[in-house]
């Protein structure tokens, strides 16, 4: 590379710049937004150059163009980002030797070259033109490499990206046994890709933004035309169009600055990793955010019932769908209320429990040295550390973890007489239930089990009431793109009640659920059953 | 918009109900209560109140460890306690028990046969006003001192509260709880409550399960080895809230077909023929039906029961699958009944003059203005009233036949 280094650095004088850029370096710090290439090669390069200074990964190549000495071309890219093999072949093999026998007996001057480059000469499936030298920084940052023409001041951009990537693998977030089993990965392409696939529909739009300063991050907006309601998909642009933030790593960089209510430990967007998810909100009118770079995508609206759904519930038979369903109504409540419940009646309303069971536990809890609260708020921290250690272990030593404690904790503190059995027992399941519904959904459930665990602990079961009351006062005050976030329930509509609480078959969920879908609400052909 | 205002206000609703509703102030940890099992209630020859209660140990009912491995502890702790009023013995109890006497789980209320005597409202009072404890409790009258009664083990259950709550609940004698039993007072109805007594009922389950039995307690008190169990052994008659005398068994049986409180059970018969072999049947639906009628002068009521059956026993041979022999059976059976009814109303007709089937209330029911003019001597009406009872009985299985 370093020949490259040798090639003369001139001054800007050269370059024919309508826009006077002024200064003796030029950094994308001083550079115009409106800046546009010169024609004369060597000035534009060495610009690019001055951009690009102490940027190792940048490649700059300079060949001649058909054989021909007095047309030089330029190509620039950043190494690792562009197939190779396609910029030897399909781009300097091509203009530098297979066009010169095509053309045997053309003439090919300075003037039309750009022409026969484009026309020609390149062998790539996308180009784009652009005069303006942001777009080339960009595309070449981009992984598109870059094609000057000596005497043209229009850069041309090949799309030839493509870097390594991970391979499509299973969900990690939402598993399923019967179902598709993809999960998005992080190359927006792919992702949108296995969109496409599920849904091969013209309707379905996938516009472009970037999102960054920095960063420079693809966003896609995914919609069905038609089937969304028009005024989502522009709030959603709005919204996301006022962002200014610096780089955007995941999802939630951009989930944060969309929400309706960012104060709510409720989140009111949706995200999965899971297309075939994806692709049935959309069938819902509902709006997809993909960003490249993480596999999570974000849907909008969303809403509270989407908790306790699961995608494999549209997927086997409805009746043991709605089984499940209760189950996880059930253990919704069971990892929010468990804990308070239990510190409640145990620790003020006696009388609640049958005299065995109260004889018991009193037996259990005799050589307890601590008060129950205390007992079970170290129980429950105890049980969160371990879920954290088991998250964020290498996955070898994350079996330990689990060994350890739940021996150290099962057992040991039981046996030493520190933890009451029955304690144990209702952490136990209250961190078990809170596996069974939606993980990120359920992150709020976990947050607000402690301060409802105050709250028992200091007015017993009446500050538990309190607290529900105003959690669900709460809830229903949520907007998520100013639709309820507790619809279909509070507001509640019967129609759309046929995939909540149960899941309907099939053939009987004749409309898309009436919040997210506009005038265009049918799903299906009434009357199918077979 | 105002979403800070809402923020703040928290904060000051917050700041606002700690101070007026300061928590905690009703918290009672579990490790702080002394649960009382069952209560007892005495009037000693002072004429001062015997409280006694029974305490859980919970360290003793074992927990999660295998401590009751060789030996069972005595997982109640009873203890008594003299005053003038309830409250007064149990103020004095504080004294003795280290933790906070808690009522809520007295699922049991003795009355001793002197309290019972004299005026059982005194001992049920505190229990009726107070809010923590249950109504649901059962009343029984013991048939010596309560105290004696609570100094109990059950070979079955934790405790003998316990196996007396079962036992009550099962239906072998009178139900009646401390809500139904101050109803009945305040109606001035006359109660009748399960009367209950140690009885030896075979040998201590291991060292500290000896029983201080009346009979055998006197002299050699730790060298017995009996184990006495609280029975239920017939019902106590009360006229108004006084003790008036005692119903066995058989009587207590009478008392339930003519109360409607018998659904199911056992009736055992002398068979077929002049032999003393006997054929129990099981009852598996009974109704009763009891009709009052009065021409302003005399009262008579007409108790209607209608009952079905299966052989579930039989010591003779004799082939029931010949209907005369099933037919005969089932005048034998509504001759049983009715013999165990006749039985119990004649004694209280005759020897208490008191009504305890509830007929005042059916009276009452049909008759709502004569028994306004009646009501205060209905106990002599009733005890003169004619009683017509009918059985009609039904064998429909006869079982497996053998010859």
């Amino acid at each position: 590379m370093t020949w490259f280094k040798k090639l003369n650095r001139r001054n800007k004088s050269g370059i024919e710049n309508k826009n006077k850029v002024g200064g003796s370096q030029f950094t994308t710090d001083n550079l115009p937004q409106e800046a546009s290439f010169g024609t004369e090669l060597d000035g534009n390069m060495s610009l690019l150059k001055d951009v690009f200074k102490d940027c190792s990964d940048l490649i700059f190549r300079e060949f001649i163009m058909a054989q021909r000495d007095q047309i030089k071309l330029a190509l620039i890219y950043v190494d690792g980002l562009t197939n190779k093999s396609q910029v030897s072949e399909q781009i300097m093999r091509a203009l530098s030797l297979e066009l010169p026998v095509a053309t045997e007996n053309e003439e090919i001057t300075k003037a039309n070259a750009f022409h026969y480059v484009k026309m020609r000469g390149l062998c790539i499936h996308q180009i784009k033109e652009s005069e303006k030298i942001w777009d080339a920084i960009d595309a070449i940052l981009s992984g598109d490499t870059v094609l000057l023409v000596d005497g043209h001041a229009t850069a041309i951009i090949n799309g030839n990206r493509e870097w390594e990537s991970r391979g499509i693998e299973d969900s990690k977030t939402e598993v399923v046994i019967r179902g598709p089993r993809e999960a998005f990965v992080e190359t927006l392409l792919i992702n949108t890709s296995m969109i496409r696939r599920k849904i091969k529909d013209p309707n379905l739009k996938i516009e472009m933004l970037k999102l960054g300063k920095r960063t420079k991050t693809d966003v896609a907006l995914v919609y069905l035309k038609g089937i969304i309601k028009n005024e989502l998909v522009k709030e959603a642009k709005k919204r996301l169009k006022k962002i200014e933030i610096d780089g955007v790593l995941e999802s939630n960089y951009i989930e944060e600055y969309i929400v309706d209510t960012p104060r709510s430990p409720f989140s009111t967007v949706f995200n999965t990793d899971r297309p075939d998810r994806v692709a049935a909100n959309l069938l819902e009118g509902r709006l997809a955010i993909l960003v490249d770079g993480t596999p999570i995508v974000l849907t909008v609206p969303t809403f509270f019932i989407e908790i306790i759904q699961n995608p494999e519930d549209y997927y086997q038979n409805y009746q043991f769908s709605i089984a499940i369903r209760m189950l996880r109504i059930f253990t919704l409540f069971i990892s929010l209320l468990v804990p308070p419940l239990y510190i409640a009646i145990i620790a003020y309303h006696q009388e609640m429990i049958p005299t065995p069971l109260l004889l018991s536990i009193a037996a259990q809890r005799e050589a307890v040295p601590f008060p129950l609260f205390l007992e079970v708020l170290s129980m429950e921290i105890a049980f969160e550390i371990l879920r954290e250690a088991g998250l964020r272990l290498p996955r070898p030593a994350g079996q330990a973890v689990s060994i350890v404690g739940a021996l150290i904790i099962g057992q040991a503190a039981v046996e030493a007489g520190l933890v009451a059995a029955s304690t144990v027992i209702v952490v136990a399941l209250t961190g078990i239930a809170s596996f069974t519904v939606y993980y990120s959904g359920n992150l709020a459930i976990r947050l607000l089990r402690f301060p409802l665990m105050f709250l028992s602990a200091f007015l017993g079961l009446f500050g538990m009431i309190s607290g529900v009351i105003f959690l669900v006062i709460h809830l229903a005050s949520l907007r998520s793109f100013d639709m309820p976030y507790l619809s279909p329930l509070a507001p509640s509509r019967l129609s759309s009640l046929k995939d909540t609480a149960v899941r309907v078959p099939w053939w009987a969920m004749l409309n898309r659920p009436q919040q997210t879908s506009g005038a265009n609400s049918r799903r299906i052909k009434p009357r199918q059953e077979p | 918009m105002n979403k800070h205002y809402l923020f703040r206000n928290v904060i000051i609703l917050l700041i606002i109900s700690s101070i007026s509703i300061t928590g905690c102030w009703s918290m009672k940890e579990l490790n702080n209560l002394a649960i009382i099992l069952a209560t007892g209630i005495d009037r000693n020859n002072d004429g001062k109140i015997l409280l006694t209660v029974q305490i859980a140990r919970p360290s003793a009912f074992g927990g999660a460890g295998g401590k009751t491995a060789g030996y069972q502890e005595n997982n109640v702790w009873v203890i008594s306690e003299t005053g003038d009023t309830v409250l007064d013995a149990r103020k004095k109890l504080e004294q003795k028990v280290p933790r906070r006497v808690y009522w809520g789980h007295n699922s049991v209320l003795v009355v001793g046969k002197e309290m019972a005597q004299q005026d059982i409202r005194q001992a049920i009072d505190f229990f009726t006003r107070s809010t923590i404890v249950r109504e649901t409790m059962w009343v029984v009258t013991a048939r010596g001192k309560a105290s004696e009664l609570l100094n109990s083990h059950s070979q079955l259950e934790t405790s003998s509260a316990q196996s007396v709550d079962k036992m009550i609940k099962s239906g072998v004698g009178v139900q009646l709880n401390l809500k139904d039993l101050s109803m009945t007072l305040a109606s001035d109805g006359n109660p009748v409550l399960p009367a209950m007594e140690l009885t030896p009922s075979g040998v201590p389950q291991g060292p500290g399960l000896e029983e201080n039995l009346p009979e055998v307690k006197q002299g050699e008190q730790k060298q017995t080895m009996v184990h006495g169990e609280i029975t239920i052994t017939g019902s106590a008659v009360y006229k108004g809230e006084k003790l008036i005398g005692w119903l066995n068994m058989m009587e207590t049986r009478g008392l339930l077909w003519l109360k409607k409180q018998i659904k199911r059970g056992f009736v055992t018969i002398p068979s077929i023929g002049d032999t003393d072999e006997k054929v129990t049947v099981r009852v598996t639906e009974s109704s009763t039906n009891v009709e009052p009628y009065y021409d302003g002068e005399d009262i008579w009521i007409d108790v209607t029961i209608e009952t079905e059956g299966d052989v579930l026993e039989h010591q003779s041979t004799v082939d029931l699958t010949k209907p005369e022999n099933i037919y005969a059976l089932d005048r034998k059976l509504s001759n049983e009944i009715k013999q165990s009814m006749l039985d119990v109303l004649n004694k209280a007709q005759d020897e208490y003059r008191v009504d305890i089937f509830g007929f005042g209330d059916i009276f009452h029911r049909k008759y709502v203005k004569d028994w306004v003019k009646i009501k205060n001597q209905w106990d002599d009406k009733f005890a003169n009233a004619q009683v017509n009872i009918t059985v009609k009985s039904d064998i429909r299985r006869s079982g497996l036949i053998t010859k």
